[in-house]
């Protein structure tokens, strides 16, 4: 699978001196889920802000689609039509008074006749489910219809790589299942999507590759089996295993589960694994 | 004023062509401005309230007491208007005298102020129906057709929209003080609050790079674009303010004579 996005070397310093990061290199394959996994302040955000182009490497270079990302006017425009950001906060990404008109800033922006921007408009407002918000003003609205609303500004731009910080921060677990039922529709109809996150069940499960990012290096790399096998790496990362993997091994090491027992990746599956004991007992 | 914008939003005008609620309101506005008759603006207050509880809505609880706010700025500066206090004798002066000096009122003063304080309320009264039944987003929206600069309606659609981040941003640094007890005493309400205002500038300010890196990921170049909120013309509306209007005109012109207020 080519890579879509790429991070070569790439080192970034703030201005009041705090080293965000330091030779980052990474590839972001096309049409994959890739989850960033790391604790704060490792450098997850300023990482995504190059991908867009908001931020330029001091060193190191930052490839789209094959080619080395240009910082003209441009193609810098360019770059954020295909490369789009969903803030961790809602509230710094809405401006506008109306859900609507919230919507219709990026495709504006793209240049589309006021015809196109509308249908991408609906188009957003349907995907996520805020239908019945179109007219209200965004003030209005609560933490989780803000945060689809941030999702639906970005989806209207239909770029072809959709970066995901935090989602589920501050989310109640119906309006995370929901979000993230939403990024497995968006995967599904082949958009890349980038997603940091802390919550290492929500990272098991959906990922399709992992990096785990500490002190603005990559540390580790690979599938979600390989990465949270790595005990070393989970210390060093300060992350927890899923309770998936932890269930999972106690079952094996108790000869509840076959050791021939495929690894799980999602809690049905699990649960599919575990055999019936006194099926007779059951069946009273 | 949270009050005012959430009626804006559900009240039962709020589907009328901005245009015409605009347009209507001003006009009012104007003649109550221009009209030398003090009673002309009386019947204007007692129109909007009309069109503000009657037509859109507007419980008639809140909409007066909306009224006390300029209602007691009104009084004691019309007071100050009404009152002379002086050592010459006036045409009709009335009230106590005391060493020479008077400190009452005469009919010329008592006509200034009641003018001045019945053509304010009526002005208010105009500007209380626009803000009770339009939102802020259909008046920027007229803004724009009416090629206001973009520069100009885009900083009033983001002050707009950071009062409310603001009055969000106080509420929780007021809340976090108060849950330990930071404005227990009067001494540690000073402290408290010169901390929340100094707080307050330092994340407005990374709210507002926040918001800019925001926009700019989006694309964000030199002017806020955004879909206009299409909303139809609506002719009865239309034909019942501008009959409204002529029929205040006509007074006008008709008891031009009549601009004494009170009449003694």
């Amino acid at each position: 699978m080519a890579a879509l996005l790429e991070a070569e070397a790439v080192s970034f310093t703030y201005p009041d001196g705090t080293r965000a990061l330091q030779k980052v290199t990474l590839s972001i394959p096309e049409g994959k889920k890739i989850a960033v996994l790391g604790p704060n302040g490792a450098g997850k955000s300023t990482l995504f802000l190059h991908f867009n182009g908001i931020l330029r490497p001091r060193e190191g270079r930052i490839y789209f689609a094959g080619a080395r990302i240009s910082y003209s006017h441009n193609a810098l425009q360019q770059l954020r039509q295909q490369v789009g950001i969903v803030f961790q906060d809602p509230d710094s990404m809405l401006f506008a008074a109306s859900v609507r008109q919230e919507i219709s800033f990026g495709p504006l922006n793209l240049g589309l006749s006021k015809e196109e921007a509308l249908a991408r408009v609906e188009a957003a407002m349907a995907a996520t489910g805020i239908n019945d918000l179109r007219d209200k003003p965004t003030h209005f609205l609560s933490y989780g219809q803000k945060k689809r609303v941030a999702i639906a500004s970005v989806l209207a731009m239909e770029p072809r790589v959709i970066i995901f910080d935090e989602p589920t921060a501050y989310l109640d677990p119906r309006s995370t299942r929901e979000v993230m039922a939403l990024l497995e529709t968006i995967s599904r109809k082949g958009t890349t999507i980038i997603l940091s996150t802390h919550d290492v069940d929500i990272a098991y499960s959906w990922a399709d590759y992992i990096y785990v990012l500490a002190a603005g290096q990559v540390i580790g790399a690979g599938t979600p089996a390989e990465i949270f096998s790595d005990a070393p790496l989970l210390e060093a990362a300060d992350l927890a295993r899923p309770w998936l993997l932890d269930v999972y091994e106690d079952l094996k090491n108790k000869g509840w589960l076959p050791l021939e027992a495929p690894v799980p990746k999602s809690r049905d599956e699990l649960l599919a694994l575990i055999p019936y004991r006194c099926r007779s007992q059951l069946a009273i | 004023m949270f009050n005012i914008d959430q009626y804006a939003y559900s009240n039962r005008l709020t589907q009328v062509h901005p245009g015409e609620k605009i347009a209507f309101a001003l006009a009012t506005l104007l003649i109550a401005l221009v009209a030398p008759q003090p009673a002309l603006p009386a019947i204007i207050v007692a129109l909007m309230a009309g069109a503000a509880i009657g037509a859109a809505g507007i419980p008639a609880r809140f909409y007066l007491q909306l009224f006390l706010i300029p209602f007691s700025f009104l009084i004691a500066g019309v007071a100050m208007i009404a009152l002379t206090i002086t050592n010459q004798p006036l045409a009709g002066l009335k009230g106590l005298t005391l060493l020479g000096w008077t400190l009452g009122v005469t009919p010329a003063s008592l006509h200034l102020a009641g003018k001045i304080f019945f053509k304010s309320l009526g002005a208010v009264s105009c500007l209380y129906f626009l803000s009770l039944t339009t939102p802020m987003v259909d008046i920027m929206t007229v803004l724009k057709k009416l090629r206001v600069p973009a520069l100009l309606v885009d900083l009033i659609s983001l002050t707009y929209r950071f009062i409310f981040v603001l009055m969000a941003t106080v509420n929780d640094i007021y809340t976090a003080q108060a849950a330990r007890l930071g404005y227990a005493s009067l001494r540690t309400s000073y402290h408290s609050l010169g901390q929340l205002v100094a707080n307050l500038f330092i994340k407005t300010h990374r709210r507002s790079q926040e918001l800019f890196t925001a926009l700019t990921a989006r694309g964000y170049e030199e002017e806020l674009q955004v879909l206009d909120v299409p909303k139809p013309f609506s002719w009865p509306f239309l034909f019942l303010a501008a009959g409204l209007d002529l029929v205040l005109l006509s007074l006008m012109f008709i008891f031009r004579r009549w601009t004494l207020w009170p009449p003694f």
